[in-house]
């Protein structure tokens, strides 16, 4: 029977885990937005983040809410090596090659996860963050209602920076017109570098705080990743509002179908709710182009 | 530029050498060879790594290695096969990747380059169908240890051999007409209404179509069937349609995974979904899963056909997982076990059979009869049904955690642990 | 209409070294499994086919038209499958449910046309890989198409008539090589045909063409459907070579990213970079896999995810675009 409790359960645990899908996809779209080039590394990314936490976790018991600015940190790195190596010298070729020079860095990166530390499942078994609040008979653990503050916060952040520092109108000057931004004295370089190093921050955040309850190894980034995917393009290329709202929205049409319609078509639903929303709007909820 | 061309031609040298090196053959030196094809890297890694260190423990004792150790296995107390001269028995390994058609070309490799006189594998059932159909064409003996479809023994082949339990049979034979029938005797209660969790590819299905019919069969109600995507990013959806029959539940069937039990266990912990008894089809064997849950994941019930428990009645089980323990550092599990058994079977037909023939080798197989005591594993022994090749002496066991660890809880003349059931509820644990 | 190359060679001349190129190749191939006699080089070249053909057509809508398809795999299941399905419920040849596969697969792909077309670059990849997810999905809980457990073909006589072959992988190469071959030559006649110029115009200047009075609609389908028909009946060879095939086998995602990589690895818009492509990619992963795969460390998805990205990062125009400059 569908009692109002279950409903508004389901309804939390959708919201909540959409807030972690919400910031994954708003760190992908910071890097489209930029300079039109989906990174199909981002699950990796996030992976690579997990499994710091993990081994801060393991070898200095360092818990993952210490580990959070270190995560942000490390993967905001990575993420300024990856435009550096990869990337800048690909600026003017096919969009074609751009998504393969991703997706490869991709492989090698669950493989070299793989290599380094085998594909057992990992987990972080006392996170501070641990528990649940009880109210009645709804059920809201305590891990996952911190990583979605913590992700609204990110994001809240990041719409600051983007909307009202100096560096997120040159990131969106540089997006706009390169050549006129260049003209201003805007260094398109660094500025790509810093769109890609906080879209990786990002999704590394994301990370951190999913490992207080889920569970680590080397392919744990694929669904995430395809998820953002559909949130970015469901939202909008190039609207970090749009992505972090439709990552919402996915994780409550997760839940939702699960409940209402069949588990086995969780994800089934995601997906032609985007194409229903794509057909009448082919720019995506709150997209510009 | 100079980088580009560089790539090109290693990429065509690579290619244009590879192809010609596949053509060369593989220089053997007498031995015997066995292919094992089982998912090295990928979601399964964990697992198709057990499943070699089972093998090549196998391979070591048979190949004398331990001979001093006396152990009660076929061929442990000789260097080799001794009808072969004693030949040296070398396991090869390939992965498989969980594609059917690479699993496909591994075993003809296999068999056409390396020369293997037997195949085994591939630890998922999708995957051991197109490979050991491949070895059914080439007419080439392929033993199945982890795979339980019983649509593998059903279609007709001559070739193909099973040691371990098929999930119709368990469910027909045991699951509602000992094992529940069992516990009830012994701890009351009654166990009526059961709800069914099941990841949607082809282990679950089946384990969830066989386990509703039979259940049927023997006057149980199915509450509701929930069928999940392996590895869902949540699983709060599939645990609240299981808390909405809460009530009613006096068992949950189910047959999942490592990785998602992990986040199954922590959501009921989290969700307070108490049922009475946790029952899974034998997903949840990787260290990984009780390291993840520590507490949450006692009182879970699993079917299996190893324990380490085994050892207090079996002395050769203690024997052989001392020695695995000591070469890899963990204890054996069922993955690992049931390949050590198929390596072990596979040799003593090769050397009852004297030769590397195949139909020879077929026909030593059909004549298996290794005993309860020569096994690791929980069967009565290792026997072939000439008609599909499946093990009849195979049967399961059944392990509960307490304190982290599996033990061993029924059959009850074995177990070394009292079954708990029904189980204390999430708040009663502290 | 089009407009002719002008070559800075004899017209001639260049006919007959492309004639004398053609003829090498051909020949080298087809003597290729009398001299290559084991099983496993024989089926690197199959499945260096298979990709190529697979590449190829994807090239039609990808290459040419500039639509970035990652949800081919739809096709190449939808051939797989109903060959199959009506192999095992009505006894029909596959060589006919390879006509009717690929029939479906161009009526599935109008279908799927109607929202994508809408869309372009991005959005337009990202909604073939939702549809692709959505029908692996759908198979995976269809029980009547095998669901989960996929279709086990059943194991009939050797011969072309029933499209099977145990003893020897011979035919299966020869088959593989004639679909590659079919393949080629209609991407070569599309290239050089109306069709070509006018999806080479759709990528090159979207509004342009349209001003000029092209309808977009309409080859942008033309493309696609052709596209499905050939990807569709490379599933249906997939389907009689392996015996089995599972959602996992033929719908997935990886599979639709394989496909596209090999073509734009081997060079988008040409007709010998899908070939180029597959002859890279396929043995490259083949033996990585079985030389360093053994030890469940990945070393060999290392090597092909990092050579992947130097390839990208260096050669972004693929390996045909390196041959153009050996010239």
């Amino acid at each position: 029977m569908l009692t109002p409790e279950i409903i508004l359960q389901t309804l939390i645990s959708g919201l909540l885990m959409g807030c972690i899908y919400a910031l994954v996809a708003v760190g992908l779209c910071l890097i489209w937005g930029l300079m039109e080039i989906v990174n199909f590394a981002h699950g990796q990314f996030m992976m690579l983040a997990m499994f710091l936490a993990f081994w801060m976790y393991t070898l200095f018991g360092l818990d993952p809410l210490l580990s959070l600015p270190l995560g942000a940190i490390v993967l905001f790195i990575i993420g300024v090596a990856t435009y550096h190596f990869i990337i800048k010298g690909m600026l003017h070729t096919t969009f074609f090659a751009q998504i393969f020079a991703t997706f490869g860095l991709g492989v090698f990166l669950h493989s070299m996860a793989q290599f380094l530390w085998t594909a057992n499942y990992r987990s972080i078994q006392n996170p501070v963050l641990s528990g649940r609040l009880a109210v009645g008979n709804i059920f809201v653990g305590f891990p996952q209602m911190a990583a979605a503050a913590m992700c609204i916060l990110g994001f809240l952040f990041l719409y600051w920076l983007i909307n009202k520092t100096e560096i997120g109108l040159a990131l969106q000057a540089a997006s706009e017109d390169r050549e006129a931004a260049s003209l201003m004295g805007i260094n398109s370089n660094r500025i790509f570098a810093l769109g890609w190093g906080i879209g990786s921050a990002c999704v590394g955040v994301a990370g951190v705080l999913l490992t207080n309850f889920f569970y680590i190894f080397p392919e744990v980034g694929f669904t995430f990743a395809l998820i953002a995917y559909v949130a970015v393009a469901l939202g909008g290329f190039g609207s970090i509002v749009g992505s972090f709202l439709a990552g919402i929205i996915i994780g409550l049409v997760e839940a939702f179908s699960g409940l209402l319609i069949d588990p086995a078509f969780k994800y089934f639903s995601i997906y032609v709710l985007y194409m229903v929303v794509i057909f009448f709007r082919p720019q995506g909820l709150w997209g510009r182009y | 530029m100079k980088i580009g061309k560089i790539v090109l031609a290693v990429a065509l040298i690579l290619g244009i050498g590879a192809v010609w090196g596949a053509q060369a053959q593989s220089q053997q030196p007498k031995e015997v060879v066995i292919g094992g094809i089982w998912p090295l890297t990928g979601p399964n890694a964990p697992t198709g790594v057990e499943c070699t260190q089972g093998a090549t423990l196998a391979m070591d004792i048979i190949n004398g290695k331990y001979v001093k150790e006396n152990l009660n296995l076929p061929l442990a107390k000789t260097e080799g096969l001794p009808n072969l001269g004693g030949a040296k028995i070398k396991v090869v390994f390939a992965d498989h990747q969980n594609v059917p058609d690479k699993a496909m070309s591994e075993a003809e490799r296999l068999i056409t380059q390396e020369k293997v006189s037997a195949l085994i594998g591939c630890y998922i059932s999708g995957v051991t169908a197109p490979a050991s159909q491949a070895a059914e064409r080439r007419k080439v003996c392929f033993l199945d240890a982890d795979a339980i479809a019983p649509t593998l023994v059903k279609r007709g082949f001559k070739y193909f051999f099973r040691v371990t339990q098929d999930d119709e049979i368990w469910f027909r034979d045991f699951m509602f007409t000992r094992f529940i029938p069992d516990v009830l005797k012994q701890k009351g209660g009654k166990i009526k209404n059961i709800a069914i969790l099941n990841e949607n590819t082809l282990w679950g299905t089946d384990a969830a179509k066989y386990g509703s019919e039979f259940a049927k069969k023997n006057g149980l109600n199915i509450l509701t069937t929930i069928a999940y995507p392996a590895r869902s990013t949540s699983l709060t959806s599939e645990v609240q349609k299981l808390k909405m029959v809460e009530k009613d539940t006096d068992m949950l069937l189910s047959a999942c995974y490592t990785a998602d039990g992990i986040l199954f266990m922590k959501t009921f912990n989290e969700m307070d979904y108490n049922p009475p008894m946790i029952w899974n089809d034998g997903g949840y064997r990787e260290p990984a899963f009780l390291e993840a849950l520590g507490k949450k994941s006692d009182f879970i019930l699993q079917r299996d056909e190893f324990a380490v428990d085994m050892g207090e009645k079996k002395p050769i089980v203690r024997a052989v997982n001392d020695l695995f323990r000591k070469r890899f550092g963990v204890d054996m599990n069922t993955n690992s076990s049931r390949n050590f058994m198929g390596v072990i079977a596979l040799a003593d037909a090769i050397n009852r059979a004297g030769s590397t023939d195949s139909e020879a080798i077929r026909k030593a197989l059909l004549a298996t009869k290794i005993p309860s005591e020569q096994c690791i594993c929980s069967w009565e022994g290792i026997e072939f049904d000439p008609t599909n090749g499946q093990n009849i002496k195979a049967v399961s066991l059944m392990l509960q955690v307490f304190d982290g660890k599996w033990r061993l809880v029924w059959p009850f003349d074995v177990a070394v642990k009292d079954l708990v059931y029904p189980i204390p509820k999430w708040s009663a644990r502290k | 209409m089009g407009k002719e190359e002008r070559s800075s060679m004899d017209p001639t001349k260049k006919n007959w070294r492309q004639v004398l190129f053609l003829s090498v190749v051909g020949i080298i191939l087809l003597v290729f499994p009398h001299i290559f006699t084991l099983p496993f080089p024989q089926h690197i070249m199959i499945m260096i086919f298979l990709y190529a053909t697979l590449a190829q057509a994807w090239n039609i809508v990808g290459g040419y038209a500039g639509q970035c398809s990652l949800g081919h795999a739809v096709y190449f299941g939808c051939g797989a499958y109903t060959s199959s399905l009506l192999l095992i419920h009505f006894g029909l040849s596959p060589w006919l449910g390879m006509l009717v596969g690929a029939g479906l697969a161009v009526g599935l792909s109008l279908i799927i046309g109607i929202p994508v077309f809408r869309l372009a670059g991005h959005y337009f990849a990202i909604a073939t890989i939702a549809i692709g997810e959505m029908c692996q999905i759908g198979m995976v809980n269809w029980k009547g198409g095998g669901g989960a457990n996929g279709l086990y073909l059943p194991i009939l006589d050797e011969g072309f008539y029933n499209f099977e072959f145990h003893t020897t992988k011979v035919p299966y190469y020869y088959i593989a090589l004639a679909i590659a071959a079919v393949t080629f030559y209609a991407t070569h006649l599309i290239e050089k045909s109306w069709i070509g110029f006018y999806l080479r115009a759709i990528k090159g200047d979207l509004d342009a063409s349209r001003s000029l009075g092209i309808n977009v609609a309409r080859y942008k389908s033309i493309g696609l459907a052709i596209s499905a028909f050939f990807t569709a009946v490379a599933g249906t060879f997939y389907a009689q070579y392996v015996l089995f095939i599972d959602p996992e086998s033929v719908l997935p995602l990886m599979l639709s990213v394989l496909i596209s990589l090999v073509a734009i690895l081997g060079g988008v818009a040409s007709v010998w970079g899908p070939f180029l492509g597959a002859l890279v990619l396929v043995p490259l992963s083949e033996f990585t896999r079985t030389y360093l795969g053994g030890g469940g460390k990945a070393i060999d998805l290392m090597i092909y995810g990092a050579l992947i990205v130097i390839i990208a990062r260096f050669q972004p125009e693929g390996l045909m675009g390196l041959l153009k400059k050996f010239r």
